[in-house]
């Protein structure tokens, strides 16, 4: 008898393993396919966006700027180049990123002003991005090897995943719960929480579109729930697959903006 | 009463141009405007205020180093596939005690073929990789704003020119002509006061020293590519000096003919960015140094590299040598030997920017220390920014040096501080 259940559980352990394994790839999947759809929808993409930024005291500030981006390969490296027409202080401003999963990015920033091309060093990429509550990190993506990811909870329409960082020095968040649409893979919310376990940072997609086929969000929000504080980001006249030429993502474009693929129709 | 006139005009168009360029921060769901300028003025631009003042007094100019009433005005139009800029300045400058009105920008730029573009008017020129330290960029600069404190981007003034640039695979070329030549707007006297090798002293001449600019035009090329993430630059030029550094046969400051070479190179290396420049400036009026009155060719190499310290804290470090050819000819030529510079002069600099977590303010120092000529010159800055209209900015300027002839140490005696509020519309 006793050998009976002995030679049960043996038989189980394995299904048992299996099973833990098999939640822990699907929870990495999960994420790369996120990354997927929220990052590296189409070959290329092109959207105009504004951010609403709200400070702690209730002041508002804006930032309007067109986007344009090409995948070398899907989920791999990516060139992008905003170019900001609002407000009048950075008007005309155009910053070049290379985005790398494998070193560090190489970022470029166009000061009109002084007629200067600014390479940019690496840098914390959890910092504010062009003076919003949202990181450089949220705009480009943030690389999904940096954390090991656990599915948390799952229902009918969503998983919620918990992240948290293989280096904890490297960011200010101890662990953050993202919840992932299951019929479009776009991550909806996430909750940053701190050292004390106290949610003090919320992103939230509010609008989701669905532009050439693809899911995407045209209407988020990030706030800050310690110090006050929230940026509201929208984007508009979205379209992939323009065939966006590999050579206007050059210092070219950052003195002479290819202005035929930054002339905006919906 | 010009003065007051003007400070009045600008402190009403400081309280009256907000009026008018609300725009709509709250966002009407349909407002995008992205053909129209942001307001209800068909420009847009920024009115400010600037002052600034010396720390400690001299005989040789007023306390006061700089004293703006400015309004910025600025257009962009296309028409069909041109595109043409303007950016106009006009200010009271209250240390010239004189309007002063300048086109900035008014250019015209198109493509000629696919890898063909042209900017053709006046417009800003900057290339190469140093910070501060300009070996391969022979556009013009202003000093004498730069020591005053106005806004960087006045560091650069203007040039008249017609520049090509072409694109192709193999390397991309940019090529400036510039018919008449555009000298710095250097040391004059009118802000701030400089050594004079043949008085032996300061001086702060009035009328103010002007050096005749030659006729002559200029030419600057650049040959540069991009392999992966390294950045390389080959560099040439054809002109003058930018400086009135040689004397005609008068002993009066005028302009002598200079060519230079050179190359740069920027990539990313460890947690940073690495940049190596270099330069050869042929001074082709005294090719063999023997003229008293032209300086001699000269070296210049540049090494720096900028990393992250922690988050949000930039640090920057430049060393910086120039190397005088026939520097014995030089010293036994010279009416005036002790004041010459040393054969091999060096420089160091260092640049910590902080940025705080809302990205509102910005700390800045940058430092430059000179080992040879035992001079520095520190530029401690603070910029605000309360919000997309209001920036406020201050900092100090400030010169030391074991000697009145060096390159800072003449300097000392204009050491200012000084504060700008600016409204962007």
């Amino acid at each position: 008898m006793k050998r009976q259940i002995r030679l049960a559980l043996l038989m189980t352990l394995p299904t048992i393993f299996a099973g833990t394994a098999m939640a822990q790839m699907s929870a990495t999947e999960i994420v790369k396919k996120a990354e997927l759809a929220a990052y590296y929808a189409g070959d290329d993409g092109r959207s105009a966006a504004r951010m609403l930024i709200t400070d702690a005291q209730g002041r508002k500030q804006m930032r309007q700027f067109i986007i344009l981006r090409k995948d070398q390969s899907d989920g791999g490296s990516q060139d992008m180049l905003v170019f900001f027409s609002r407000p009048a202080d950075v008007k005309d401003t155009v910053f070049r990123v290379v985005k790398h999963t494998d070193k560090d990015d190489d970022r470029w920033l166009y000061l009109p002003g002084l007629d200067l091309v600014k390479r940019i060093s690496a840098g914390d990429k959890r910092t504010s991005f062009v003076g919003s509550h949202f990181f450089y990190e949220d705009v480009s993506g943030r690389n999904t090897e940096q954390d090991n990811f656990t599915l948390l909870s799952e229902t009918d329409s969503a998983y919620v995943l918990e992240g948290k960082p293989k280096d904890p020095s490297s960011v200010e968040f101890t662990r953050y719960e993202v919840t992932i649409d299951k019929e479009n893979f776009l991550p909806t919310q996430i909750r940053f929480f701190n050292a004390q376990d106290q949610e003090y940072r919320h992103v939230e997609a509010l609008k989701i579109e669905t532009i050439q086929g693809h899911p995407t969000v045209t209407h988020s929000k990030v706030e800050d729930l310690i110090n006050g504080g929230s940026t509201e980001m929208q984007f508009r006249f979205i379209s992939y697959d323009l065939g966006l030429p590999e050579d206007i993502f050059t210092e070219r474009s950052l003195r002479t903006p290819p202005r035929q693929w930054l002339d905006l129709k919906d | 009463m010009k003065k007051q006139a003007l400070w009045l005009a600008v402190a009403a168009s400081l309280t009256i141009l907000p009026a008018l360029a609300q725009d709509n921060e709250d966002w009407g769901d349909d407002e995008w405007d992205l053909e129209a300028p942001s307001s209800a003025l068909p420009f847009t631009g920024f009115a400010e205020l600037a002052i600034g003042n010396r720390v400690v007094g001299t005989d040789l100019n007023d306390a006061l180093t700089l004293g703006d009433a400015r309004i910025r005005l600025e257009r962009q139009e296309q028409f069909g596939q041109v595109h043409v800029d303007a950016k106009v300045d006009g200010r009271y400058d209250a240390v010239l005690e004189d309007w002063q009105g300048q086109i900035r920008e008014l250019s015209a730029q198109f493509s000629l073929t696919d890898k063909l573009d042209v900017k053709a008017g006046r417009q800003i020129l900057t290339w190469g990789t140093g910070d501060y330290l300009f070996l391969n960029d022979l556009f013009p600069k202003d000093w004498q704003s730069f020591f005053a404190g106005r806004d960087d981007e006045y560091l650069k003034a203007p040039s008249d020119a017609l520049k090509l640039s072409w694109y192709a695979d193999v390397v991309n070329v940019n090529l400036v002509w510039t018919p008449k030549f555009d000298p710095d707007n250097y040391l004059t006297g009118e802000y701030f006061s400089f050594f004079n090798p043949a008085a032996g002293q300061l001086v702060a001449p009035n009328p103010p020293l002007s050096a005749k600019a030659p006729n002559s035009d200029e030419w600057a090329l650049r040959l540069f590519k991009t392999l992966g993430s390294t950045e390389l630059a080959f560099y040439g030029y054809e002109g003058f000096y930018k400086r009135p550094i040689a004397a005609d046969e008068f002993g009066m400051p005028t302009f002598s003919r200079m060519r230079a070479m050179g190359a740069s190179v920027r990539l990313p290396w460890g947690p940073g960015l690495f940049n190596a420049e270099t330069a050869y400036h042929a001074s082709l009026d005294d090719k063999d140094g023997i003229l008293a009155n032209i300086p001699n060719s000269q070296w210049l190499f540049l090494l720096g590299y900028e990393r992250e310290l922690v988050t949000r804290l930039t640090g920057a470090f430049q060393f910086y040598l120039e190397h005088t050819q026939d520097h014995d000819l030089l010293l036994s030529n010279s009416p005036a030997p002790q004041w010459e510079a040393e054969q091999n002069r060096t420089l160091l600099t260092t640049r910590l920017t902080w940025r705080n977590s809302t990205d509102d303010l910005t700390l800045s120092l940058f430092a430059f220390y000179s080992p040879t000529d035992s001079d520095a010159y520190l530029r401690p800055s603070i910029n605000y920014r309360l919000d997309d209209h209001w920036h406020m900015s201050g900092g100090l300027n400030l010169f030391m040096g074991a000697d009145q002839h060096t390159f800072f140490g003449q300097l000392e005696d204009n050491s200012n501080g000084y504060l700008r509020v600016r409204y962007h519309f």
